[in-house]
C-alpha cells in the first residue's frame, strides 16, 4: 500500500469499515511508516476534537422569537395563565406567611373549639371564642394540675413503703452504727431540720393503713382527686413481713387536703 | 423520532403546540449547524430563524415516505446555508480580517456552562474557537460533509440525502475534509500555544 492509498483509506481505516485484507495492508503499512502513522494519530484526534466539541445552546428568546415569526403570537394555555397567576405566590416568603396564616388560625380554631364541619352561627361570635378559648385553657391547666398530683401521690406511697422496710439488726459485737448526721452547708440552715433528712420522714403519721390484705388511704388526697384507685400497684414488697401480694389504694377521705399535710380529723 | 411525522401533521393541521414541539426539538441542532457554517452566533441566529420560517412555508412539501424529517430538515437547511454561503462571499472576501469570529465575550458569558468550572469552561471554549477556526478555513464542500459527520453526527446515507449526492462523494469529501482540519489544526496548534487568533 502507498502513502497516497492510505491517505484514501484513513477515514475507513479509523472507523473499522475496510476489509480484513485491506486492514492487514494498511496496518503493515503503517509499522513501517512513521509518516502515515502520525498522519493517522492526527485524524484521530482531530475526529475525536470535533465529537467532543459541545453543541452550543442557542440564545432563550431565539424560539420564540420563530414562533412569532412563524405562527405568530401565541396565546397562552388555561394552565400557563394559571401558574402566571400563582407564581408570585410560590415566593418562598409568600409561601411562609401563608403557611404561617394557616398554621394560625387552625390553632384559633382549635382553642375556640370550632367544628368547621358543623359550624353554627354562634361560633362567628368572637365572644364565644373568648369563652370557648377560656374553658380549653382552664381544662388543660386542671388536667396538667391533676397529673402533677397524681405523680406526687405515686412518690410519696413509694416513700413510705421504704420507712416500712425493717431495718437489718446489727450482730452481737457491733455497735450499731449511727450515721453521722449530715453536715449542714456552709453559712448553716434557718430551718430545724438537718437538711440531708428528706422533709417526707418527718411525717409522723402515715396517710394509709393495711388491712386484711387491703391497703388503704386515710386522707391526704385532694379533693379533686377523689376516687383515685391504683389496682394492680405491686410496690417492692420483697421486704416486708406481711403477705401481702396485692395492694388497693382506695381514697378514705376525698375531702381532706394535701397528702403531705397532717391527717385532719373527720 | 417516530412520533415526527405525526408532529408534522398536526402543525400542518394548524396545531401551534406541535409546531412549536419541533422546532423546540430540532431548533438546538440547526442552530449548531448554523453556527459551525458561518462560525458567528448572531449570524447563526438569524440563519436559524429563517430556515425554520423556510421549513414553516414548505412543511407540506415534506414527504415521510422520502425519509426522516430531520434529513429534509437538515437539507433544508443546508441548501439554506449554501446559498446563504454564496451570497455573501463577496462580502466575507471584503471584511476585515480582523474581525475575529464574530463571538463578542458577552455571547461566550451569556451561556456558560453551569456545570463545569471556569478552568473548563475557558478550555472547552478555546477548543471550540480552535476547531471553528479550522473549520472555517476548509472548502464549503469539505466543511459541511465534516460538520455534518463529526459535529452532527449523521449516518453517511443521510449525509448522501442531505447534500444531494452519492455515497461515495460523501465518503470521499469526508475523508478529505479530514485530512485537510487535520493538517489546518496541526498548523494552528503552536498559535494556540502562545495565544494568537490564526
Amino acid at each position: 500500500m502507498t502513502h497516497m492509498e492510505l491517505e484514501n483509506l484513513v477515514s475507513d481505516y479509523l472507523e473499522g469499515q475496510l476489509d480484513t485484507v485491506r486492514r492487514v495492508e494498511a496496518e503493515a503499512h503503517l509499522d513501517g511508516c512513521p509518516e502515515c502513522k502520525e498522519l493517522v494519530a492526527t485524524v484521530r484526534q482531530t475526529i475525536e476534537l470535533c465529537r467532543s466539541a459541545e453543541e452550543l445552546e442557542p440564545a432563550p428568546w431565539l424560539v420564540p422569537k420563530i414562533l412569532r415569526a412563524t405562527i405568530g403570537e401565541r396565546q397562552a394555555t388555561f394552565w400557563e395563565r394559571a401558574m402566571a397567576t400563582i407564581r408570585p405566590v410560590l415566593h418562598p416568603r409568600v409561601a411562609y406567611a401563608v403557611a404561617m396564616g394557616v398554621f394560625s388560625f387552625s390553632i384559633i380554631i382549635n382553642v375556640a373549639g370550632i367544628n368547621l364541619r358543623h359550624i353554627k352561627v354562634q361560633d362567628l361570635n368572637p365572644r364565644t371564642w373568648f369563652y370557648q378559648a377560656n374553658r380549653n385553657g382552664h381544662l388543660l391547666y386542671a388536667r396538667a394540675e391533676k397529673f402533677c398530683y397524681d405523680l406526687k401521690v405515686v412518690y410519696e406511697l413509694e416513700t413510705r413503703f421504704r420507712q416500712l422496710r425493717p431495718q437489718p439488726e446489727p450482730g452481737p459485737g457491733e455497735a450499731p452504727k449511727q450515721s453521722p448526721p449530715p453536715e449542714a452547708p456552709a453559712g448553716g440552715s434557718t430551718e430545724g431540720q438537718p437538711p440531708g433528712v428528706p422533709q417526707l420522714a418527718l411525717v409522723q403519721e402515715p396517710g394509709f393503713e393495711i388491712r386484711n390484705s387491703k391497703f388503704e388511704t386515710r386522707n391526704s388526697l385532694p379533693r379533686r382527686m377523689g376516687g383515685l384507685r391504683a389496682a394492680n400497684f405491686e410496690p417492692p414488697i420483697s421486704s416486708l413481713e406481711f403477705p401481702v401480694s396485692r395492694f388497693e389504694f382506695r381514697v378514705a377521705n376525698s375531702q381532706i387536703g394535701p397528702m403531705s399535710s397532717p391527717r385532719r380529723t373527720p | 423520532m417516530d412520533e415526527q411525522p405525526e408532529l408534522v401533521k398536526r402543525a400542518l393541521g394548524g396545531e401551534n403546540s406541535a409546531w412549536e414541539e419541533l422546532l423546540k426539538g430540532h431548533g438546538r441542532k440547526i442552530y449548531n449547524l448554523c453556527y459551525r457554517f458561518t462560525g458567528r452566533t448572531s449570524e447563526a441566529e438569524d440563519l436559524t430563524q429563517e430556515v425554520f420560517i423556510k421549513v414553516f412555508q414548505t412543511l407540506r412539501t415534506y414527504d415521510a415516505a422520502q425519509g426522516a424529517f430531520s434529513t429534509w430538515l437538515n437539507r433544508v437547511a443546508r441548501n439554506h446555508l449554501v446559498d446563504h454561503y454564496r451570497r455573501t462571499r463577496k462580502d466575507r472576501l471584503t471584511s476585515s480580517i480582523d474581525e475575529g469570529d464574530g463571538q463578542t465575550a458577552a455571547d461566550i458569558e451569556a451561556r456558560p456552562s453551569q456545570i463545569e468550572g471556569p478552568m473548563a469552561r475557558v478550555e472547552s471554549r478555546e477548543r471550540r474557537e480552535l476547531l471553528q477556526a479550522a473549520l472555517d478555513r476548509l472548502s464549503p464542500d469539505m466543511r459541511e460533509a465534516v460538520i455534518l459527520r463529526d459535529l452532527q453526527d449523521l449516518e453517511y446515507e443521510e449525509i448522501s440525502q442531505v447534500l444531494g449526492v452519492p455515497v461515495g462523494t460523501v465518503k470521499s469529501r469526508i475523508n478529505r475534509g479530514r485530512l485537510e482540519l487535520a493538517r489546518v489544526l496541526k498548523r494552528m496548534e503552536p498559535m494556540r500555544g502562545q495565544g494568537t487568533e490564526p
